[in-house]
């Protein structure tokens, strides 16, 4: 149970800058996930918090004390790494016993431990096992059974479900938010899954080419994406980004989705934005990048939409339709430009006819075209 | 390798079949060829003197006599001295069995930390190290001299021990730093915040791991040593020679009639122990050879 601060946190291999100035700040129990392309400084950012990596600018806090010069072993961080990285030689028993004889406690003291643990992750019957003879997912409990049974201060996560199928991936997913719910001890888990991260975080941050571009609670990043990278990582299909120009009609603000170039057609629309951005008038007529979410585009349904002024409706030719059984996945002209909604299987349309769809407003975004910020 | 023959085509066909049988007949005719010598010194070593000069050389012995083999293990004239083999055979063991856990467990250590404690220059270090093994040894005989006598090792076991652990070094930090590589290197920083020193992660994890590669580097190490004549003839003074350096002293210094029994009996003697030591260990040498990386 402990804090974490990543202050203006920087690493430098030779000239290459990877970590470009890195805060964080996590209170206690919180679970943060680092989320980002291989290649965004993420692993690195945690081996510096486990202390396999020098730090070569800033400081990094736990409970309040700074750890940058403390040997990995003596900042009570536990780490369950990508491979497992279990100790072949070993039976399971002394692999999660392992830190313990290290520390120098008795047999008996271990073997009480380890028998918790196993308990705890159902790997009783598995003690007396080598790693190899293992299945992916058992070396996988192993590895957290490592890392728990030495009641660290924080977790840290390297990818740990990536070595493992889709259907095993799901379920130790819930096992590990059942556990942090459990045990309630600060976790950082590396990951470049957007659903793990969706799922598992209290707070994500998501970061690109060494610098975090936001650090914000799932549901908020999903919603208000800081800028059009953090808007395209999350969320599948990825959000909307609808070229316009905000425009007034009347005394409503809204964008105006053109069609662009003599190969497109089709009128000009009007879509009313559900409250005004920030320095509206500073953009009126400028062009603009409207984010919308695919399950923000649905059927339009006038019982719905009258008692919801957010709700836009639009009439567009329907080109492709996806069902993947929950929802269908329907591929839309407006403005001559392609958007995807998501729709529900009752509701799909026609392939090749127009159909009338509703936008909600109030979820869409608006996005700076030059530098692709949030406005 | 059964899965590795098994994927060969399979002979169809009468002429496929005959060229299958020639193979097989080019493969024994070789067979023979390299046999024939151990087959001659085997056989020749167990005939008497009269059987020898009355026989042919590839004839079988008529009637085994071991005595060439016990007089050559215990009374045989090795320049002067008349106390067979035996006591050269033991200076051998002597030297090689230190010499080859020294220069093995160094040999690990340096494979160690120049693969998982990467240190600036580490690689330099290691392409250093490794043109040491393509030294020729005749390069090493004047400073090494000069060295040992400066230690005052000079025409001592402890002498021949260290000049073999220092050019086996080369070889034995070879073989463990390309084993090593293919160790995760997750394993050892596992270790480090599980709280394991430098040496606690060779002892507690590596060496455990290495067992193929220590095999290889046991065999090749005990064979080149115990096969070694230069360094022996050249920093080992009289009672302190190896088997191979007696073995040539016996075989040249014969007055009289040439023995043949007992120098095949001697140079058996001389060259069994690095026999055995293949028959024991090598299948381990061949999988450490093709080893890849440790799954765990």
């Amino acid at each position: 149970m402990a804090t974490l601060s990543i202050n203006n946190v920087r690493k430098q291999y030779g000239s290459v800058e990877v970590l470009k100035g890195i805060d964080l700040s996590l209170n206690d129990g919180e679970f943060l996930v680092l989320l980002g392309p291989s290649g965004c400084g993420k692993s690195t950012l945690l081996n510096m918090i486990a202390g396999l990596e020098t730090i070569s600018a800033g400081e990094i806090r736990i409970d309040q004390r700074v750890i940058n010069g403390v040997h990995p072993k003596d900042r009570d961080i536990a780490m369950v790494f990508q491979s497992y990285a279990l100790y072949p030689n070993m039976t399971v028993a002394r692999n999660i016993g392992f830190s313990l004889e290290m520390r120098g406690l008795s047999k008996a003291e271990r073997d009480e431990a380890i028998g918790r643990v196993a308990k705890l992750l159902q790997i009783e019957h598995l003690l007396d096992r080598k790693p190899a003879q293992l299945s992916g997912g058992q070396r996988q409990r192993v590895a957290m059974g490592r890392a728990l049974v030495r009641d660290p201060k924080i977790f840290l996560f390297d990818e740990p479900l990536s070595n493992l199928d889709a259907k095993l991936r799901v379920d130790m997913r819930t096992e590990i938010k059942k556990l942090h719910q459990r045990l309630g001890t600060t976790v950082v888990y590396v990951t470049h899954d957007q659903i793990e991260a969706m799922t598992l975080a209290s707070r994500i941050a998501i970061m690109k080419e060494g610098v975090v571009q936001q650090f914000a609670p799932p549901q908020e990043v999903y919603e208000r994406p800081a800028n059009m990278y953090v808007a395209s990582f999350i969320g599948s299909p990825t959000m909307n980004f609808i070229r316009g120009t905000l425009s007034a009609e009347g005394d409503r603000l809204g964008v105006s989705v053109t069609a662009k170039g003599p190969s497109e057609s089709g009128p000009s629309r009007f879509l009313p934005l559900a409250e005004a951005p920030a320095e509206a008038d500073r953009w009126l007529g400028e062009e603009v990048i409207l984010g919308v979410r695919p399950e923000a585009i649905t059927c339009y349904d006038p019982a719905i939409a009258a008692g919801n002024p957010a709700l836009v409706r639009v009439s567009c030719r329907v080109s492709v339709l996806e069902p993947t059984g929950a929802d269908t996945i329907t591929y839309i002209q407006l403005g001559g430009q392609e958007v995807v909604a998501r729709i529900k299987p009752s509701d799909r349309p026609v392939e090749g006819e127009p159909a009338d769809f509703m936008i909600d407003m109030s979820r869409a975004n608006l996005f700076d075209p030059r530098t692709e910020q949030r406005i | 390798m059964s899965s590795l023959t098994s994927s060969l085509p399979r002979a169809d066909g009468a002429g496929a079949r005959a060229a299958r049988w020639g193979l097989y007949l080019i493969l024994l005719l070789f067979a023979v060829w390299y046999l024939l010598p151990l087959v001659v010194m085997v056989s020749t070593s167990f005939k008497s003197l009269d059987e020898i000069r009355t026989g042919s050389l590839l004839s079988l012995p008529r009637d085994i006599s071991t005595d060439a083999w016990s007089y050559a293990w215990t009374n045989a004239c090795i320049g002067a001295d008349c106390r067979g083999m035996a006591p050269y055979f033991l200076n051998s063991v002597i030297i090689v069995v230190p010499a080859v856990i020294i220069s093995t467990l160094f040999g690990a250590l340096n494979g160690y930390a120049l693969t998982k404690w990467r240190f600036r220059g580490a690689n330099l270090v290691f392409a250093m190290i490794l043109f040491g093994s393509f030294l020729p040894s005749q390069v090493i005989l004047l400073p090494m001299a000069q060295t040992l006598g400066f230690l005052g090792l000079a025409g001592t076991a402890g002498g021949l021990i260290l000049v073999h652990v220092v050019y086996g070094l080369a070889f034995t930090t070879l073989f463990f730093r390309n084993y090593y590589v293919s160790i995760p290197d997750d394993l050892v920083k596992a270790a480090t915040i599980d709280g394991a020193g430098f040496f606690q992660i060779f002892t507690k994890i590596m060496l455990p791991l290495s067992l193929p590669i220590m095999v290889v580097t046991i065999i090749w190490q005990f064979t080149q040593i115990w096969n070694d004549f230069l360094f022996g003839a050249s920093f080992a003074a009289g009672g302190a020679q190896p088997v191979t350096v007696a073995l040539n002293n016996l075989v040249n210094t014969t007055t009289g009639v040439k023995q043949y029994n007992v120098d095949m009996a001697a140079a058996m003697i001389a060259g069994l122990p690095t026999l055995v030591v293949y028959a024991l260990a090598g299948k381990y040498f061949i999988r450490g050879l093709t080893a890849g990386s440790v799954k765990g």
